[in-house]
């Protein structure tokens, strides 16, 4: 086995112009809050704000290029949201293995997603299958 | 800890896993007894049994166990 229980696996990302467009783009979710600065200011955010499951884009970054081996898929994911992030914010994931189940083969991490300014913008647990 | 108390803290694991609060395990119940007992919850049933008793099983364990009743005398075997 490549990985261990208390291996941390990091990702630097980038939530940039092209990744919001292409996230409204496939998803058609044109919310006010994550369109409209006005409408942003007047729930009383100082810039627009990014739709909360680009993380989720992230984590499948993560799982999929990130991971040490490529014979996985992901059978569990919960995140909670803390903070919100804005356009061109730099995001970095710390991801934990917390559990690596032999009976199941499965792999538990923990997750954190913090901001250039160290914010925790969201937290959360994945599973993942290791395909035999 | 004898395996009645084991089952009934399987139940609870079962019930929450599930999201089902009419399970009723018996040491004979299989997963062709609980419709919702699939590959998937089948996973997160072990992963949750092994955390809340805080034991480890192995591949062939989990294999050769039949039934709930089975397991939970692994779940013994493993704290006694």
């Amino acid at each position: 086995m490549i990985m261990h229980e208390g291996d941390v696996f990091e990702g630097n990302y980038v939530a940039d112009n092209m990744t919001y467009e292409s996230f409204i783009k496939a998803f058609n979710d044109r919310n006010p809050l994550h369109t409209s600065l006005e409408f942003a200011k007047s729930k009383g955010f100082d810039k627009i704000v990014l739709h909360g499951n680009i993380l989720n884009g992230f984590l499948s970054n993560f799982i999929g290029e990130i991971l040490p081996i490529k014979d996985v898929m992901i059978i569990s994911q919960s995140i909670d949201f803390h903070n919100p992030f804005h356009l061109n914010d730099e995001i970095y994931l710390k991801a934990k293995l917390v559990n690596l189940s032999n009976a199941v083969k499965t792999a538990e991490f923990k997750f954190v997603f913090r901001n250039q300014h160290s914010f925790k913008l969201a937290k959360g647990t994945i599973i993942i299958k290791l395909i035999e | 800890m004898n395996i009645d108390v084991v089952l009934k803290s399987f139940n609870e694991i079962f019930c929450d896993v599930l999201d089902d609060e009419d399970i009723v395990l018996t040491k004979t119940t299989n997963a062709n007894d609980i419709e919702d007992w699939d590959s998937l919850s089948h996973i997160q049933l072990v992963l949750a049994i092994e955390k809340q008793f805080d034991i480890r099983f192995t591949a062939l364990e989990i294999e050769e166990y039949s039934n709930v009743g089975e397991m939970c005398e692994g779940v013994l075997n493993k704290k006694s």
